[in-house]
């Protein structure tokens, strides 16, 4: 094989070549840039410089740790409104507001000032920080993205999710109702109990009813007293001696 | 420097109110503090510790050097090929001319430089100093209408070959870079070779900076593996050279952004 090929490669003897290369020494180059190897070339492009991916920008996100301005006259302004509202209402449920426009909102505000019910904006800023210091400072993470306080004196748990049931972009987050954290689920089962009124009624007809039987069996015939008395003792006796058997 | 003025009123007041009791209000309503108006400037940089040398300017430098018996040399291309193994750090100064690629200076770059330097800086605040050797390598040419052969030709001047991160000259002194910047700007676009004004803040975030690429470069084929480890029998059209800088430059000329 290898002396086939030898044969065929080997040029004519006697034959010279047409075209003769002179071969020069490689030149010394200073003035500019030596034409690249087209192999270094693909070389150079493959191990270019990849710099990391650039993160977010500083101001993407807001800071983990930004307590607001305390000495802001407006601020502390806003955060003794807080105080009073805390104080003073007795229903604080926070809603999210997701872009509802200005129209749907006086609509709301109306429905709700039927029922008594009041629409507070607080900046969550303002919010968050008074949270903070206060007794309330688990209700911290309802407050995230645009938020709106629906407060009223009484608990109107029901007339408040009826209303809300009309305007589908506010969303019920949780409340605060009586002092006591419920989220929006506590909140819907909190609207199906009945009035504190009702209750009341309801214990003290029960707590009458014993008197009120006792005192019909005591007016009745004393024979039928007595046959009720007998029949009682029996039932008694039978029932201890069925527990001794036992 | 408002809170100061304010006092200064509060005091004037005070004076006002101990001489008459109509005083302090008329005072008062027509004193107004125009902070619109008030600067705050900077506080000057402190240069007590920074002591001046005798001779401030730069000196003159030997257009020949002095030697019993001139020898001719090979081009030595090597000599400016790469980066700078010496004078590439600061020394006594604060600023800078550093080069970015190779190149000779020639006796004239060297007069130009000295000329300008000493004539613009300020020598009772500013100092300058070489940080190059006066022109040692000797180039030879052939002389006009002479016929080519009969050997190599006469030495006809000699240069001082200069690598890439070289400072040239550095300045120091009393002085800030605006002060001088403009002075060594006019002179880094003389010379025969890209060069850039550097403080020795800029030279090491510079450094800096190209450390950390080659820390964080996200690209896992570098050119020092690749060249190395001969993948592919690269270094069939590497050179040597290559394998020092790691494609970092070609010849005389520094590739920037490389790694």
């Amino acid at each position: 094989m290898a002396a086939t090929l030898c044969i065929k490669l080997l040029p004519k003897q006697g034959w010279l070549p047409l075209t003769q290369t002179v071969r020069h020494g490689s030149k010394a180059v200073t003035r500019h840039k030596k034409p690249m190897h087209i192999l270094k070339q693909k070389l150079m492009a493959v191990t270019k410089y990849i710099p990391p991916p650039r993160g977010a920008p500083a101001d993407a996100y807001p800071p983990q740790s930004k307590r607001v301005q305390e000495g802001n006259p407006l601020i502390l302004v806003m955060r003794r409104d807080l105080k009073k509202v805390f104080q003073d209402y007795k229903m604080i449920a926070v809603v999210q507001n997701s872009a509802s426009n200005a129209e749907d909102m006086m609509v709301l505000k109306h429905r709700l000032h039927k029922h008594g019910i009041t629409v507070k904006f607080f900046p969550n800023q303002v919010m968050l920080s008074f949270l903070m210091d206060s007794v309330y400072r688990n209700m911290a993470p309802l407050f995230i993205g645009p938020t709106v306080l629906f407060v009223s004196k009484e608990p109107k748990a029901k007339e408040m999710l009826t209303t809300l049931r009309a305007s589908p972009q506010m969303t019920l987050l949780g409340a605060c109702i009586d002092n006591t954290l419920l989220s929006a689920e506590g909140v819907a089962s909190y609207s199906k109990l009945p009035s504190v009124t009702v209750v009341q009624g309801e214990v003290v007809s029960g707590l009458t009813m014993l008197t009120s039987r006792t005192a019909a069996l005591l007016q009745r015939h004393p024979a039928h007293l007595s046959a009720l008395l007998q029949q009682y003792v029996k039932q008694q006796s039978s029932g201890d001696r069925a527990d001794e058997a036992t | 420097m408002i809170s100061f003025i304010k006092a200064a009123v509060g005091g004037l007041a005070g004076v006002c109110r101990a001489q008459g009791h109509q005083g302090p209000l008329t005072l008062h309503s027509h004193l107004k503090v125009l902070s619109a108006g008030l600067k705050t400037y900077e506080i000057p940089p402190n240069y007590t510790d920074v002591v001046l040398p005798e001779k401030p300017k730069l000196k003159f430098m030997n257009k020949v050097p002095n030697l019993k018996k001139a020898k001719k040399e090979m081009k030595k291309l090597r000599d400016i090929q790469g980066p700078a193994k010496a004078a590439n750090t600061f020394t006594s100064g604060q600023y800078a001319i550093v080069a970015m690629g190779g190149g000779y200076l020639h006796w004239g770059h060297i007069e130009m430089i000295r000329l300008t330097i000493n004539r613009k800086m300020d020598s009772r605040t500013t100092f300058a100093r070489w940080r190059i050797n006066s022109p040692y390598k000797p180039i030879t040419r052939k002389g006009l209408g002479q016929r080519m052969g009969g050997g190599k030709g006469a030495i006809d001047h000699y240069v001082t070959p200069v690598r890439y991160g070289r400072l040239i000259i550095e300045v120091g002194g009393k002085v800030e870079l605006g002060e001088v910047e403009h002075i060594l700007i006019e002179v880094a676009k003389k010379l025969p070779f890209p060069a850039k004004v550097m403080s020795r803040e800029s030279l090491a975030a510079m450094q800096k900076e190209q450390a950390d690429m080659e820390q964080n470069n996200q690209n896992p084929w570098t050119f020092k593996e690749i060249a190395h480890g001969n993948m592919l029998g690269i270094r069939k059209v590497l050179s040597p050279f290559d394998l020092h800088n790691h494609g970092r430059f070609t010849g005389k000329f520094h590739l920037p952004r490389r790694v």
